[in-house]
């Protein structure tokens, strides 16, 4: 069956141009299976050197992320160890600069309780002065006259004894209240020696704790200069997560900003008009992004100058005069944007409230006009201004996560193109594989479509061999005839 | 209907054009083009004629609620259709709003004024010259060189013109949307629908002939309808 288009042909010469086709393929086997063969080795060598330039970028920017983390990691260890040191350095001189104040101190409350110790020392009481005259006495003859007269002696002897004793009691209780009343004296300074010895302690602990963080930072700090694997992955994790948490502060900034910036929109267009557009934006939408751009300006120059980030190192280092008029310009600049700000929060406030009088009047609504200085109305207005003034300064603070942002991006995103490089040298290798084996399969179905005849030609060879060996028998015993052998 | 994600997708749009705007403006390489491409302009025609003009409370309102989302910069006009329509005179009240939205509210308020003097005492007409409403419309909003230019035609669209009025022109309507409100149906229409499909035929075929987008809005309870 024939189809009628221009096209048509029938079996006969679909069978022909078959046959002659098939003829042909074979004929051109050996030239078509070279050229297939150079196309797919070339695409199969282009490949596997592109992925091997691939595989060398990645290798290049793998050393220079390194070296870039290692070098971060390092000065942020100059930092941490630099800070410490100040801080073991203040606390030196604030509490151990003291110390020679605190031991005099401490000497003198010594010296002052050895003194009382002196002070309270017990005098042994002297023999009393009859011992001797009893003795005497004791040895004179015995007799009337003598008895009596002893015994008057010994009278008086004994009266002069009681009164003695009574007289050295009275000194003994004496001078027992006065040591009492000395030792008495010495429990304050006991107290205040315990507690400058407690004192000194503890500053000796803080000390030790902080010469442990030294310790600390100064073995990370050795990790970092010997460029060990460890201190890599770990600097590597805190990039990571430092990065992250940066973006998400910076994300967070920049809702702040877009809601700062949704404030001050309206009022700029009643101040520099809202038809004009510069590239298709409202030159007031512009307007009020500037504000807010200069403001985020004039925070990161602030806190540049107060040296808590380092975005621009030439700030921290200028001189402290310089440094100290760029900080209080940034300042009253901030200051007066925010007061700015709080000023078009008012006005938004007042153009809002002009538009939504329209519409209710447009509407009909006349009739319910809305009451004036309502707690519905100030509170609003309370708030936009509030948050006017307060957004300009709070977004100042952007530039910390601005400057961790940059400072991890470049490891991070460096780390990410290593693994995209990586990624596309693999596939470059898959696809070099897969060009070489489709090679194979182009050469294959090229051979499948000259199956016949690869099946004669096959067929011939092999008649050929097996009729090889006979003919080479006829051929010796041909030779063999002619020798006369 | 506008989603929250859409509104989000939009601000971010904004904001990055925005930026993307700063950045050109701060690097002086920019240049302050004219505002024509992005404001609009709109030009409502009243049908006056005798049974059309008790709808005319209703396109009060219909007017109000376009002064409330027409932005500063708009240009915003409202002619009568009557016997000749080719004709300035017909033009009720017109603005173009002012970059300051206080003033723009000014002017809002007094065209709200203007349009209800004159719905509380129009005259009705004895014909409608729809064609010579449109035409003048045309060359209104060319004259304005707004961004996007529609004309809005309230009235049933059966044209009727004076004697000796010849209206057998082709309009050029390239840029322009063109959208009829309120179509009401006549008694005839009731009688043979056909009629009432018919003259909504003849007037699409020769707007969008004229190069213009077409449409029919009924329901103008549809804030949605009334989207420019």
């Amino acid at each position: 069956m024939t189809m009628n288009t221009p096209f048509a042909l029938d079996w006969s010469t679909y069978l022909v141009l078959l046959v002659g086709g098939t003829i042909i393929l074979y004929l051109a086997r050996q030239p078509a299976h070279r050229a297939l063969k150079a196309l797919f080795d070339g695409f199969y060598a282009a490949l596997r050197l592109a992925s091997k330039a691939l595989q060398r970028s990645r290798l290049l920017l793998a050393e220079r992320n390194r070296d870039v983390l290692l070098a971060q990691g390092r000065e942020q260890a100059e930092r941490d160890l630099e800070k410490e040191f100040f801080e073991i350095n203040k606390f030196v001189q604030r509490d151990l600069g003291g110390y020679p104040h605190l031991q005099r101190q401490i000497q003198e409350q010594v010296a002052k309780i050895q003194d009382d110790c002196e002070r309270s020392r017990e005098v042994p009481i002297a023999e009393p002065d009859w011992l001797e005259a009893v003795e005497s006495v004791a040895s004179l003859k015995n007799g009337d006259k003598n008895a009596a007269v002893n015994s008057k002696i010994l009278e008086q002897i004994h009266s002069s004894a009681i009164q003695q004793h009574k007289d050295t009691m009275a000194t003994y209780r004496k001078e027992s209240s006065a040591r009492h009343s000395v030792l008495k004296a010495m429990t304050p300074y006991w107290r205040k020696l315990a507690y400058s010895v407690d004192e000194v302690g503890e500053r000796l602990k803080e000390i030790v704790t902080r010469s442990q963080n030294i310790d600390t930072h100064m073995a990370r700090f050795e990790d970092i200069i010997a460029g060990t694997d460890k201190a890599e992955r770990a600097l590597k994790a805190s990039a990571i997560t430092q990065f992250l948490i940066a973006l998400l502060v910076i994300a967070v900034a920049t809702g702040g900003a877009f809601f700062n910036f949704h404030l001050i929109a309206l009022p700029m267009s009643e101040m520099v008009g809202s038809v004009q557009r510069i590239g298709g934006v409202k030159v007031a939408d512009l307007a009020a992004l500037v504000i807010i751009c200069l403001e985020v300006t004039a925070g990161i120059f602030l806190l540049e100058s107060l040296r808590i980030t380092k975005l621009f190192p030439l700030i921290g280092s200028m001189d402290d005069r310089i440094r100290r008029t760029i900080m209080i310009s940034a300042a009253v600049v901030l200051v007066v944007l925010a007061s700015t700000e709080a000023a078009l929060a008012f006005m938004r406030d007042q153009i809002a409230g002009d538009l939504s009088n329209l519409r209710a009047s447009l509407a009909g609504l006349e009739a319910e006009a809305v009451t004036h200085g309502g707690v519905n109305e100030w509170i609003p207005l309370a708030a936009n201004m509030t948050l006017g003034f307060i957004l300009p300064l709070a977004l100042t603070m952007v530039a910390i996560p601005l400057e961790y942002l940059l400072q991890t991006g470049r490891s991070v995103i460096g780390s990410l193109f290593e693994i995209v490089l990586s990624a596309l040298a693999t596939l470059l290798r898959m696809l070099a594989a897969s060009a070489r084996q489709m090679g194979k399969v182009v050469l294959s179905f090229y051979d499948l479509l000259i199956a016949a005849p690869l099946w004669i030609e096959s067929m011939v060879i092999k008649h050929k061999k097996e009729r090889e060996p006979i003919d080479s028998e006829h051929t010796r015993s041909e030779f063999s005839k002619t020798q006369g052998f | 209907m506008k989603t929250p994600l859409t509104n989000l997708v939009a601000s971010s749009r904004k904001l990055a054009l925005l930026t993307l705007g700063s950045l050109l403006l701060l690097t002086g390489g920019c240049s302050d083009t004219p505002s024509e491409g992005y404001s609009r302009g709109i030009y409502l025609l009243l049908d006056t004629s005798g049974t059309y003009t008790k709808e005319l409370h209703k396109a009060q309102q219909l007017i109000n609620y376009m002064l409330a989302i027409l932005e500063p910069g708009d240009t915003f006009a409202v002619a009568r259709i009557d016997s000749g329509s080719f004709s300035e005179k017909d033009i009720v009240a017109k603005v173009v709003l002012d970059s300051r939205p206080s003033m723009a509210n000014k002017q809002k308020r007094e065209f709200a004024a203007k349009i209800e003097n004159f719905v509380s005492g129009i005259k009705s007409s004895a014909y409608t010259d729809i064609s010579g409403g449109i035409l003048q419309g045309v060359e209104y909003l060319n004259e304005a060189k707004v961004g996007k230019k529609t004309i809005m035609i309230y009235s049933d669209l059966k044209e009727e013109l004076p004697e000796g009025y010849v209206r057998n022109f082709d309009l050029v309507l390239d840029g322009f949307t063109v959208q009829a409100l309120n179509v009401t149906k006549l008694r005839a229409d009731n009688q043979n629908p056909q009629e009432y499909l018919d003259r909504l035929t003849t007037w699409s075929e020769k707007v969008v002939e004229g190069g213009g987008n077409w449409s029919v809005i009924n329901d103008l309870d549809k804030p949605e309808a009334l989207t420019l």
